[in-house]
């Protein structure tokens, strides 16, 4: 079991609550996702591994055993080429879960007119193999679901 | 087998949504499907972690190679995907 930590502080919703139908219909991955607090945060890596994509809203980070975790800051927020995302890691940088790698605040995702909802996505795993998602409030760095 | 060479129309490239959808008409593929970038070393497109990391932008190219009977057909739907949206 791999645990898969919450990105960042929030809600904790079933990835069916997303606004768009890619990851609604778990397309990109099984998973879970995160309401954010509307407030200044940074987005911690979900898992220990290497930071195989780093876009300013988004990043993957694979783990040593080959699994990838992708975390999507907001929904339809490419579309901001960046503008409110201060890259905190590099691509390519092998990371600790719960080392901060963007710092945004979904305050002005939301004010822009966007999600700032947070998918966090098990890339390649079968439907069945997240287990255990958390309910409610999470901390940053809390266990989200657990990839079996 | 057969290949075909695509510049990728998308504005975001294959990003999180076009590339799920890459992945998903890849997957109903009944051969093996790889997917390059440039001259670059190819990936199963099955995989949606391998199909993120190659990092396909707007206005990249990239080679598509599908095994199986339908091929062609797979191929039409992998190219009007990496065009659109």
């Amino acid at each position: 079991m791999l645990p898969v930590l919450s990105p960042v502080p929030g809600t904790a919703v079933a990835m069916t609550g997303v606004p768009d139908p890619v990851f609604a219909q778990g397309m990109v991955g099984p998973g879970a996702a995160v309401e954010p607090d509307r407030a200044p945060q940074d987005a911690l890596a979900p898992i220990t591994g290497r930071i195989l994509k780093l876009h300013p809203h988004a990043f993957v980070v694979v783990s040593t055993e080959g699994r990838g975790v992708l975390v999507h800051l907001g929904i339809d927020t490419v579309t901001l080429g960046g503008a409110g995302f201060d890259l905190l890691a590099a691509e390519g940088d092998q990371v600790e879960a719960g080392t901060p790698v963007i710092r945004w605040n979904p305050a002005d995702v939301a004010a822009g007119g966007r999600a700032p909802i947070v998918p966090v996505v098990a890339l390649d795993a079968a439907p069945d193999a997240v287990a255990d998602p958390a309910a409610g409030e999470v901390a940053a760095g809390d266990r989200l679901f657990s990839w079996a | 087998m057969a290949e075909r060479r695509v510049t990728v129309e998308s504005e975001v490239g294959l990003h999180a949504r076009p590339a799920a959808l890459f992945v998903e008409a890849a997957s109903k593929a009944a051969g093996t499907v790889t997917v390059a970038k440039g001259d670059g070393t190819p990936v199963p497109a099955k995989s949606i972690l391998a199909v993120m990391g190659l990092d396909v932008r707007n206005g990249d190219e990239i080679v598509i190679n599908v095994d199986g009977d339908d091929a062609e057909a797979v191929l039409d739907r992998l190219a009007e995907i990496a065009n659109a949206g």
